[in-house]
């Protein structure tokens, strides 16, 4: 079988067998190797018999043993796993078998696979340089080939082959496999600014038919930033019963079909100069390495693309209050200290100030809160304390 | 999978000879010979034989006291269940006991009949099987909540305080089942959660700690599953590398394989695997899984020899579901006309399998 081209191998010796190969799966027992004979039974047989007794141990034995059994199962044929999606991020392992099912001896076989995209084309394995020199009749040229998947898409595995058949006739042989990569999983990122502290928050959300065991997530901050991640405590104390019981570690565990797990990272500049970097207008945070693994450890690796700090209002002119009297008296005139910062590049001009007065209460000490207003060119006012 | 007509292999239950009910053994009168022939036939996996000896049984009206009828029930159920007729086995135990708590069931019930005994005369079996039916028939909330409530059951025996090694067994049997259930939908958290707290109870247990090991491991958690099969080995070593059994000392060598097979060490896994094979031949989980690391390897010719060669020594350990499948695989990778050796391998199968043995899994 192959995925195409079913009539033109009636005329050729050889053809590719493609299997793909993933990790293996572990046999979940089926329950009815495991069941117990009827002990209710031993009361219908005599205690001399001892028929019984090694009936009813062995097999409960087997069960327990069942269960640390797990035998491996081989992943299915690459033609026959159309439905199960390879993602983007994990690696392409296959073994790809060349059958020589006719009578005859095949010689000099070139034998060639490769990865066609629609972007690019490439090339996994290419035996031009030394060919096959012979595949006898009935024999095999096995060979594995591995490869990193990072487009989306529809794939396609070209395997071909260039050989002398059995009438010395040069026949070419090409077979297709199609796959589709998907995208196992999408992140949604939001910034968000605490005075001088910048919080990341990303959410991982998990489109596989499985669940994804998180390795690593680590956010990799760009130049100029510094990045801890900040996690819940887990009180383990309430899960031990005795201090030299094993751990519980929960693994983070993404479920399968929409399942999403969140994190926090808390950012901060690491130099003084990030200030001017950051009225440069660029606002790169950094990017999210995310490593999974699935069954047996099936690795895969994806890396987001630069996350962007929220663009923050820029202050143009920074007002500080340098110096203001603790009590204020009425009808007493007094004198307030202010230091007024132009942070642009640009000079900034019609200054206006007005002074605004908000009685906080009645009584003694209604004036409690003042509010200074500078009005920039266009008469906006802005209020800056 | 293992299958049920083989010796024993790690024997980690105490022999007893007690049952499910609180107190002893019948009287001799009450033996019935059909029975003990019912057992005989179980052993050896002919449940048509069996079947149609209770069909026979019931038809000619032979049972005459109440519990002779739930023994029977019970190895009727036990055999469509193993020939997986599914929903005749549940249906004939739904249609026969309404209420498993009733006391029709009791021994108290019927002083006349059993005097001096009181108890529950349901076989456990059927317990088990009457929860564990609905999940083969796409029932499989319902599956999951009887065997909940089963294992209340069980622990509320074992609270008791009467036959408490037999109960404690049924309890991690059906905690097994539980596992097994949560295993199959992937929900392995939970699966992790059932094996943690089995291990309060019983820390040293080797074969739960190996299963934690594996469920770290389909979940993909290695750091993990290391560390749990290194706990094996520490418990297994205390009193010293000497006199351990040779079942404990393949499982170690499994666990090890495994941990290779996941680095991708194939080559190592293999050394264990042959060391577990020397020491017991009839290994058949070694000798699967080291046809699959030769395959990695790029050698399905021998990988094909491995499982054929364990077929003609051991055919009654090897003949599996999981090692056919495997074999029939590499069958299709191996060959373009595959159908001719997967047809000569079918009936060697239908020739020597057990009547339980699901021919579908040859895939012709």
């Amino acid at each position: 079988m192959s995925g195409t081209n079913t009539a033109a191998q009636a005329n050729h010796s050889l053809a590719f067998r493609v299997m793909r190969l993933c990790r293996p799966s572990l046999q979940v027992d089926t329950p009815f190797s495991l069941i117990p004979l009827i002990s209710s039974l031993a009361k219908m047989i005599p205690l001399s018999s001892i028929l019984f007794l090694p009936i009813l141990l062995p097999l409960m034995a087997i069960s327990l043993s069942a269960l640390a059994s797990f035998s491996l199962i081989l992943p299915m044929l690459l033609d026959s796993l159309a439905s199960s999606a390879i993602y983007l991020g994990e690696t392409f392992c296959s073994y790809i078998s060349i059958n020589n099912s006719s009578g005859y001896e095949v010689r000099d076989v070139v034998i060639k696979a490769e990865i066609q995209t629609e972007r690019q084309r490439i090339l996994l394995l290419d035996t031009s340089k030394s060919p096959v020199d012979t595949i006898r009749a009935g024999g095999r040229y096995d060979f594995i080939v591995e490869h990193d998947v990072k487009e989306l898409g529809a794939h396609t595995l070209v395997c071909s082959a260039l050989y002398n058949d059995g009438d010395a006739d040069r026949k070419y042989l090409p077979q297709f496999f199609k796959f589709i990569v998907a995208n196992p999983l999408s992140v949604r990122t939001k910034v968000r600014m605490v005075k001088d502290l910048t919080f990341l928050e990303a959410c991982i959300e998990n489109h596989t038919k499985s669940n994804l065991f998180m390795d690593q997530v680590e956010f990799q901050p760009a130049q100029h930033w510094g990045a801890t991640v900040l996690s819940a405590d887990t009180s383990l104390a309430e899960k031990n019963i005795t201090s030299d019981k094993e751990i519980f570690k929960p693994p983070i565990l993404i479920k399968a079909g929409g399942g999403i797990h969140n994190f926090l990272y808390q950012l901060k500049v690491s130099s003084q100069e990030s200030t001017q970097t950051r009225t440069e207008g660029s606002n790169i945070l950094g990017k999210l390495q995310i490593t999974w693994r699935t069954n047996l450890g099936e690795p895969g690796r994806l890396q987001t693309q630069n996350i962007l700090g929220s663009p923050a209002p820029r202050k143009e002119i920074d007002l500080q209050v340098v110096k203001i009297p603790p009590a204020i008296f009425l009808h007493k005139p007094f004198e307030v200290q202010l230091s007024l910062t132009n942070q642009t590049e640009r000079a900034l001009g019609h200054l206006r100030f007005g002074f605004l007065v908000i009685p906080m209460g009645r009584g003694r000490s209604w004036l409690m809160a003042s509010r200074l207003w500078l009005c920039q060119r266009f008469g906006l006012p802005v209020p800056l304390i | 999978m293992e299958p049920t007509t083989t010796s024993s292999s790690i024997d980690t239950v105490a022999t007893t000879t007690d049952t499910t009910t609180i107190d002893a053994n019948i009287s001799d009168e009450t033996i019935s010979d059909e029975a003990k022939s019912l057992h005989e036939l179980a052993i050896t996996g002919s449940w048509k034989t069996i079947l149609e000896k209770v069909s026979t049984a019931r038809s000619l009206s032979l049972l005459r006291y109440p519990h002779e009828h739930l023994v029977y029930l019970a190895f009727n159920a036990v055999a469509l269940s193993k020939l997986r007729r599914y929903s005749e086995a549940l249906d004939d135990i739904e249609s026969s006991l309404e209420d498993l708590n009733s006391s029709c069931y009791r021994y108290e019930s019927y002083p006349h009949v059993y005097p001096n005994k009181c108890g529950s005369m349901i076989p456990f079996s059927l317990r088990w099987l009457h929860a564990l039916l609905p999940s083969f028939l796409n029932r499989r909330s319902e599956s999951v909540d009887r065997l909940y409530l089963l294992l209340n059951f069980v622990r509320s025996r074992i609270d008791e305080g009467f036959n408490r090694e037999v109960w404690i067994r049924r309890e991690s049997f059906v905690v097994s089942t539980i596992i097994s259930q949560h295993s199959s939908q992937k929900e392995f958290v939970v699966c992790f959660d059932l094996i943690n707290e089995m291990l309060r109870k019983d820390v040293d247990n080797l074969i739960l700690l190996s299963k934690l090991g594996y469920v770290q491991l389909q979940f993909g958690d290695l750091d993990g599953a290391k560390s749990s099969f290194q706990r094996v080995e520490d418990v297994a070593k205390k009193n010293g590398d000497e006199g351990l059994s040779v079942e404990v000392l393949n499982l170690m060598g499994r666990n090890k394989a495994l941990i290779f097979m996941v680095a991708k060490d194939y080559v190592s896994a293999i050394r264990q695997y042959d060391e577990c094979i020397e020491r017991d031949e009839s290994d058949v989980v070694s000798i699967n899984n080291k046809a699959l690391c030769l395959m990695y390897l790029r050698d399905l010719s021998d990988s094909i020899k491995v499982l054929e060669n364990s077929l003609e020594r051991v055919p009654t350990v090897a003949l599996n579901e999981t090692l056919v499948v495997n074999l029939c695989s590499m069958y299709e990778l191996a060959y373009v006309n595959h159908t001719d050796i997967k047809k000569t391998l079918s009936n060697w199968i239908a020739r020597l399998a057990p009547d339980d043995f699901d021919p579908s899994c040859t895939r012709i």
